[in-house]
């Protein structure tokens, strides 16, 4: 039943993306990622001897009351997580060969993330960009924060070409603290640069987790005779036969998205390609269940 | 190179369409978006190429096929040297043998001239010089073949006899065409003959001739008067010889004023002779009343005139007569409508010499009387039926009699069923005051030989009839109702004729009204075998007679000409349909179906006029057989050739079909779908 809302094209079709992000997450999983600091909460996780300097309120007194020796108690926290959701906003992101646009889809995505973070009480941040970052919505659990981050996200329009150099030299600016940091783009780019450009964020502790947009029809064209394209990007043009795509095109991109995963995999980057015909919730689902086997 | 039809040149504008399609359109192809062309390559694909190159014979190969499409439709030809053999031309000499050819020049007939001119025409054939001889009546007969042998040519021209058929120079010019067209050889034509104006087609495209053919006219005689019996109206069947009228139109053609004595000759008798003053140019009429002379069975008459013009074959007119007493047709009647049979004698009587005589009997009487005598019987709305007149009725029906029966309201309250036609009575139809008044005929059966004079009863008003089924009956006419008036049913060798009222006039205005003399003298002949099937025994020399319908297979037709010699092979009188009159006189025909008649064949009076054809169209008809320069060169002279029209349609239909062929095949190429290698799943 919940299924059949999760088809991209029947998301398309609901106006909200509040809504959106309501449907694809409600329901299916909560809570899975957990913070990479330990907090103060109610699940307990081990004991540790007191230093001086310490908190004494995480004294455990009766340990001290039974030893004469002071514990600190530690627990896991759940919900301190500051997630930041990359939007890719490039004029590449505009294409759309079933009706929908990798955009569209990339947008239901981010706010489905923004979504499930708020429910876990996460501190949710989004930055669009194409050339330039055009969006900024700094992380915050405030409250209205999820409708802010859902209006950004509504708000993204494709822009420039994407030169990723540019606006992940300010990311870093932008993400003091660690996190969860959550790319969204079709990385129309070599994979050596990309990782080059998104390793600086890894290097700071976050957690970093890719998701590669792409259409169908750019994974894998079916052209019936010989056409004319054009780069959405640099407006060249270029004619191409059917042939030359049935053949060399598949290979090329089949070695690129290869290549992407080898070396998202090497600097231990989690990478996700997502068909934009795929269901949304499938990507997301693989994603939790990934990071949940993980941590 | 020449086109026939150059105006459908102007097809070539089609050869826009392809440079349209594949020039001009594909430039106007939109490109289509795509994210990225960082794996495309900027290089030429050996299958683009390919198919390019496809694209563009695809293109040459349709723009080469609307160019020959339009080309076979301008039907282009070149002028050709037809080489030529020794005396090149074949002279044609054609004798006309037509029935005015009989007429007198002196002492010797036209005939006698034509042959000796044509001999002369002959006698001038140059040595190896082919030539051909053929004789012109309506038809036209080849005498010989094309030969050099002046002796074979010269013994065809004495065999020609004389005919009483008439002219037709379109037949000859059709002839020449043909033969031109046959042996690609210029013709020398001399016609030989009296150039009758009549002879002429009505069309002058007719007469037209080949560019090659080259046509001289040998004028035979000069115009002179000519009185003619042009016509004779005589009935075909004497039933009163008293009453019998013959009425004969004598005609002179380019002929002064003058008196004609005119006669009527019987089997040989000179029965009356009548002097007439024929007008000049004009016409006159002489009328005989009573035949008294004519003997029962066939009588060979002739309407002469004594005239000494040269044409003396057309002052005379043979035409046959049948004497035959009326067939009878009892007229049954129970005396409860006295005026019916008044009403029905009168119809009957209302030609001078009538073919049927009406014998009215009580119904009792009838019962007992031979029926088989009786051509037809009529039953008028019988009350009651004597025992055993309908079983005598059947009987006769089924062996082949006619039976005409009205069912009136009589009829309608004492039998259930129609007698013999036997179809359920189901009441009547009346139109009362308050209603429509009275009905109407609204559907007749024109195509019926019944109804073919009727046509419509248009005005009739029929005020009762009885409703009688149809279902074994064919409806010959309604009522606007929709209920039968006039139905027929074939019982046995026989038939039945009913008519769903009465004839006293006391139920419907039919028998005062003018269809019903037609409708009862039409059903009666119908019924009584006196109808349209019997053939004309009058007739002109080249008109047929029908010798069997079909139906008689096996039976054998007899024809005996004027010298009372069997003209028809055994296989023809087995099997032909019909037989040509080919000369005057009187014919015994016995047809395949066994009927006997004398039929008189006369030559078609438009022979008589012996005006000839104007200069001017003599002219007209020499220009159309007019050749080019090189064929005007002179006649009888040979060594040079002669160019003459070679069609290249032939040539260019055959390369359109491989162009056409060689198109599919390279469109079937390149708009063959790419086979898609099996997907696989992106990682």
């Amino acid at each position: 039943m919940l299924q059949r809302f999760l088809d991209p094209s029947v998301l398309a079709g609901i106006s909200g993306l509040d809504l959106v992000a309501k449907t694809v997450v409600d329901g299916f999983i909560s809570g899975l990622h957990r913070s990479p600091d330990f907090g103060f909460s109610q699940e307990f996780a081990e004991y540790r001897a007191y230093n001086p300097g310490d908190d004494l309120r995480h004294v455990d007194w009766n340990v001290f009351a039974r030893s004469e020796k002071m514990f600190l108690k530690r627990y896991r926290g759940e919900t301190n997580c500051q997630v930041s959701v990359l939007l890719d906003a490039s004029r590449s992101m505009k294409y759309g060969s079933r009706g929908m646009e990798k955009m569209e889809y990339a947008k239901f995505l981010a706010a489905s993330i923004c979504y499930l973070a708020h429910l876990q009480r996460d501190a949710a941040g989004l930055i669009v960009f194409d050339s330039e970052v055009r969006q900024f919505v700094p992380p915050s659990t405030r409250q209205g924060q999820i409708m802010r981050l859902l209006h950004g996200i509504d708000q993204a329009q494709t822009g420039a070409e994407t030169v990723l150099e540019k606006p992940f030299a300010h990311l870093v600016d932008y993400l003091r603290r660690r996190g969860v940091v959550v790319a969204i783009s079709d990385f129309w780019e070599n994979p050596e640069t990309v990782l080059k450009t998104v390793g600086p964020l890894r290097s700071r502790g976050n957690e970093l987790i890719l998701f590669h947009v792409l259409d169908p029809q750019e994974i894998q064209p079916k052209l019936r005779g010989p056409v004319l394209l054009e780069d959405l990007e640099s407006g060249a043009k270029m004619e191409v036969s059917p042939d030359y795509v049935t053949h060399e095109y598949k290979g090329k991109m089949s070695a690129h998205l290869e290549d992407m995963k080898s070396r998202a995999a090497g600097a231990n980057i989690d990478y996700f390609l997502v068909d934009t015909s795929r269901p949304l919730d499938e990507a997301l689902r693989q994603y939790l269940a990934i990071r949940a086997g993980r941590l | 190179m020449g086109f026939l039809n150059p105006w459908f040149l102007g097809g070539l504008i089609a050869v826009g369409l392809p440079v349209w399609l594949h020039l001009l359109k594909r430039h106007k192809t939109d490109p289509q978006p795509f994210p990225s062309l960082m794996f495309f390559e900027h290089r030429e694909q050996s299958s683009v190429q390919h198919r390019r190159l496809d694209y563009i014979l695809l293109f040459l190969l349709r723009t080469l096929m609307l160019v020959l499409l339009a080309l076979l439709f301008a039907s282009p030809y070149i002028r050709r040297l037809t080489p030529k053999g020794r005396g090149d031309k074949l002279v044609v000499v054609a004798v006309d043998r037509s029935f005015s050819m009989r007429t007198k020049e002196g002492t010797s007939s036209r005939l006698d001239l034509a042959k000796n001119e044509a001999l002369n025409v002959l006698s001038k054939l140059g040595p190896g010089q082919k030539g051909q001889v053929v004789a012109l009546a309506d038809t036209l007969q080849a005498m010989t073949q094309q030969t050099a042998d002046p002796g074979e040519l010269r013994g065809a021209v004495s065999a020609i006899k004389e005919s009483d058929a008439r002219a037709s120079f379109g037949e000859l010019s059709r002839y020449l065409r043909t033969l031109s067209e046959s042996t690609k050889t210029p013709l020398d034509v001399h016609l030989i003959s009296d150039l009758q104006k009549s002879g002429m087609p009505p069309g002058f495209t007719d007469v037209r001739l080949d560019q090659d053919t080259d046509i001289t006219f040998h004028e035979i005689g000069k115009p002179q008067p000519n009185w003619a019996v042009e016509t004779v109206i005589a009935p075909q069947h004497i039933y009163d010889p008293k009453r019998a009228r013959i009425s004969a139109t004598v005609t002179g053609f380019s002929a002064p004023a003058a008196t004609r004595t005119v006669t009527l000759l019987m089997n040989g008798k000179t029965i009356q002779s009548k002097s007439v003053m024929v007008p000049e140019n004009g016409r006159a009429s002489a009328e005989f009343a009573g035949l008294d002379q004519a003997s029962y069975g066939f009588n060979r008459c002739e309407i002469r005139i004594d005239s000494t013009d040269g044409l003396a074959a057309d002052d005379r007119y043979a035409f046959s007569v049948e004497r035959t007493d009326p067939k009878k047709v009892l007229f049954v009647d129970d005396g409860q409508h006295p005026k019916a049979q008044e009403y029905f004698r009168a119809a009957l009587n209302a030609t001078p010499d009538s073919a049927f005589q009406l014998e009215p009997l009580r119904p009792d009487v009838a019962a007992n009387s031979e029926l088989s005598k009786y051509a037809v019987v009529v039953l008028n709305d019988l009350g009651s039926m004597p025992s055993g007149l309908e079983q005598a009725l059947q009987k006769y029906v089924t062996a082949g009699g006619s039976l005409f029966e009205a069912i009136g309201p009589a009829s309608a309250v004492a039998f259930p069923r129609a007698p013999v036609l036997d179809e359920a009575i189901d009441g009547t139809s009346y139109a009362s005051r308050e209603g429509e008044r009275f009905f109407s005929v609204s559907d007749v059966d024109t195509g019926h030989d019944v109804m073919k004079s009727v046509e419509r009863f248009d005005g009739v008003k029929i005020y009762l009839a009885v409703n009688v089924g149809t279902k074994n009956s064919r409806v010959l006419a309604r009522l606007s109702n929709g209920k039968p008036l006039v139905l027929e049913r074939k019982v046995g060798e026989g038939k039945v004729l009913a008519f769903t009222s009465d004839f006293s006039a006391a139920n419907n205005d039919m028998p005062q009204h003018y269809a019903w003399v037609p409708f009862v003298q039409r059903s009666v002949a119908y019924l009584g075998g006196s109808g349209s099937g019997e053939q004309p025994t009058n007739l002109s020399v080249g008109e047929y007679v029908e010798l069997r319908t079909g139906n008689e297979k096996g039976a054998q037709a007899e024809v005996q000409d004027p010298d009372g010699q069997r003209v028809l092979s055994l296989q023809d009188a087995a099997q032909a349909r019909n037989f040509e009159l080919t000369r005057e006189g009187f014919y015994e025909v016995r047809t395949a179906g066994g009927k006997r008649s004398l039929i008189a064949a006369h030559a078609n009076r438009k022979e008589s006029d012996l005006a000839i054809i104007p200069q001017e169209t003599l002219d007209l008809w020499k220009a159309t057989g007019s050749s080019g320069p090189v064929n005007a060169s002179g006649q009888g002279t040979g060594g040079e050739g002669n160019t003459t029209p070679w069609s290249l349609s032939p040539f260019i239909l055959l390369l359109l079909l491989g162009v056409a062929l060689a198109e599919s095949v390279v469109a079937d190429r390149y708009l063959r779908p790419q086979a898609q290698p099996q997907e696989t799943k992106a990682a």
